[in-house]
């Protein structure tokens, strides 16, 4: 039996997570001491991830609107690719039969 | 001390350079005397003091307040009037540095205001995972995102996730409902 997966290249930590929860929030910046007049919307991301060990940490961090839109074409692209690897694997596995 | 001594043009420009670096983009470190020295070596250091300041109350009030160019235009030909206020070359200047500095000045504005971290930057990766049992081949994908991750003036933080297809798929439901919540958000008139 074997299994393998590619180390993931240039990957600057060495921890892969797993995602147990995401919980976001759209907030509106109005006003600050150094800016009276903010007025930008942005994203709030709450993730729960956990390690290899099982241990839970969470990960606060926000995007402005410019910032989010990176993030959803990503995700996106990343289904494609999932999508496509997938279909691919299966065609030449049905080849190898043949 | 008289506002005419303080040319505007490139000087005034360089000056207003510095103090944006200061006190918005976060690179403080440019002493007064190596401004003065530099842009304004006529200049005695104790009437030097009080323009800089006066600038830097100028630049502050604009960019506090966002002006739009109307007014922009209203405040500037207000401080031209004041008594101990600025020359109408000195304000064509600080009109002229805001116009091209304005969103530089207020995306740093807006990192300033963020105590969480923000997202600096991200990459993704599918990778492939084959085990073979006997014969039957499993091919699944495996999903890494890395989010780089940091707060305003400090390193990054680098996370990394894991997702097969299903995670994928969940995720990307959850961001098309924020995409949602923002068109619904920007429609609004305000």
């Amino acid at each position: 039996m074997e299994a393998c997966s590619e180390p993931p290249l240039d990957a600057k930590s060495e921890v892969t997570n797993q995602l147990v929860d995401f919980q976001w929030k759209l907030g509106m910046a109005v006003s600050s001491d150094t800016c009276r007049s903010l007025k930008y919307p942005y994203v709030a991301v709450m993730l729960k991830v956990a390690d290899h060990s099982g241990q839970v940490k969470t990960k606060c961090f926000e995007m402005t609107i410019p910032q989010f839109q990176p993030l959803l074409l990503a995700t996106s692209s990343l289904l494609s690719a999932s999508n496509f690897y997938r279909q691919f694997k299966e065609i030449a596995a049905v080849i190898e039969t043949v | 001390m008289a506002a005419g001594e303080f040319e505007g043009g490139k000087p005034l420009n360089g000056l207003l350079n510095a103090l944006a670096q200061d006190t918005f983009h976060g690179h403080p470190g440019i002493t007064e005397e190596l401004l003065r020295s530099q842009l304004y070596p006529e200049v005695p250091p104790e009437e030097f003091r009080p323009f800089l300041a006066k600038m830097r109350g100028i630049l502050k009030s604009i960019a506090s307040a966002d002006m739009d160019f109307n007014q922009l235009e209203a405040f500037l030909t207000a401080q031209t009037k004041k008594q101990g206020g600025i020359t109408s070359d000195q304000a064509a200047v600080i009109s002229k540095f805001w116009k091209s500095h304005k969103t530089k000045i207020r995306e740093s504005l807006m990192n300033q205001s963020r105590w969480n971290s923000g997202l600096r930057g991200l990459s993704w990766r599918v990778d492939g995972k084959s085990q073979s049992r006997h014969s039957a081949q499993i091919h699944t994908p495996v999903a890494i995102i890395e989010l780089e991750l940091g707060k305003y003036g400090q390193e990054s933080e680098f996370l990394c996730l894991e997702f097969d297809e299903v995670k994928v798929n969940q995720i990307l439901k959850t961001l098309s409902e924020v995409e949602e919540s923002i068109s619904t958000l920007i429609s609004q008139p305000n």
